[in-house]
């Protein structure tokens, strides 16, 4: 299912069990000042053309479509900013850990990663009218690693996400256990 | 055409690559999914290249010398 999905120090039999990225709502909402950007110019454009009727004819007019078209050139940057700030952020959970990589802006990227024999505790939580209508939430888990909380933030279903790292982690955790009884008792 | 303006305009075009660049660099180094970002990049890469090729034509078309000759730039 993820067979495409490729990230940084994957071990070669290593399984990406989930691929999580913030739930498209949250790129919408940052979608909206683009949205806005772009009425914004049609707006202008209208606004000179209502305002003179010899506007069309003038020399400004060119201007104004320059403008316009250098205002086009930044909103059409300012997608693909936001875009990748969606793209780059994401959590990874494989068979055998879960990956955190967080984009912040251009050239400032942390990826940490965390085993699942040590996680502790998993929550997940929904909050708010526009979370819960669309199912998307926070969940936090609780480590005894160096970083101390790992959140997943406003992925989508974060239940059944939940569920399944906790499923995950009892599967390690057990075959840690198995391996190392096999260990004390010699077979390895 | 005054030559202030051409520079003006050649730093803001300058500014546009520089984010070009950097989105570009981002979709192509930090791939997670091959296919998207690929694709992504193209998409962004043929839209600026039609954009930036439409701009500097109405940068031409504007005649900046009856508009700002006033200010005798």
């Amino acid at each position: 299912m993820f067979g495409e999905i490729r990230f940084p120090g994957q071990h070669d039999d290593e399984q990406v069990i989930l691929f999580l990225r913030r739930h498209w709502f949250i790129f919408l909402r940052r979608l909206i000042f683009v949205i806005f950007s772009i009425i914004g110019l049609v707006l202008i454009y209208f606004f000179f053309d209502l305002l003179s009727s010899n506007f069309l004819r003038s020399d400004y007019y060119n201007l104004l479509l320059f403008v316009e078209s250098l205002g086009t050139l930044f909103i059409w940057n300012l997608f693909f900013i936001l875009w990748i700030d969606f793209y780059l952020d994401a959590w990874i959970v494989t068979n055998e850990r879960i990956i955190n990589i967080s984009q912040k802006g251009f050239f400032n990227r942390d990826i940490s990663e965390l085993k699942l024999t040590k996680i502790q505790d998993v929550t997940s939580e929904i909050v708010g009218v526009i979370p819960t209508i669309l199912g998307y939430g926070n969940i936090y888990v609780q480590t005894a690693a160096e970083v101390e909380r790992f959140t997943f933030y406003q992925i989508p279903n974060p239940n059944e996400v939940k569920n399944t790292i906790v499923q995950l982690q009892e599967k390690e955790r057990k075959n840690e256990e198995v391996e190392m009884g096999q260990a004390i008792r010699g077979e390895l | 055409m005054s030559s202030v303006i051409t520079i003006l305009y050649s730093i803001i075009v300058l500014i546009f690559l520089a984010f070009g660049a950097a989105i570009v660099f981002h979709l192509l180094y930090y791939k997670i999914n091959r296919h998207v970002s690929g694709i992504m990049s193209l998409i962004f890469i043929i839209g600026a290249f039609l954009l930036l090729i439409s701009n500097f034509i109405l940068f031409k078309q504007v005649n900046w010398t009856q508009i700002f000759g006033i200010f005798r730039l």
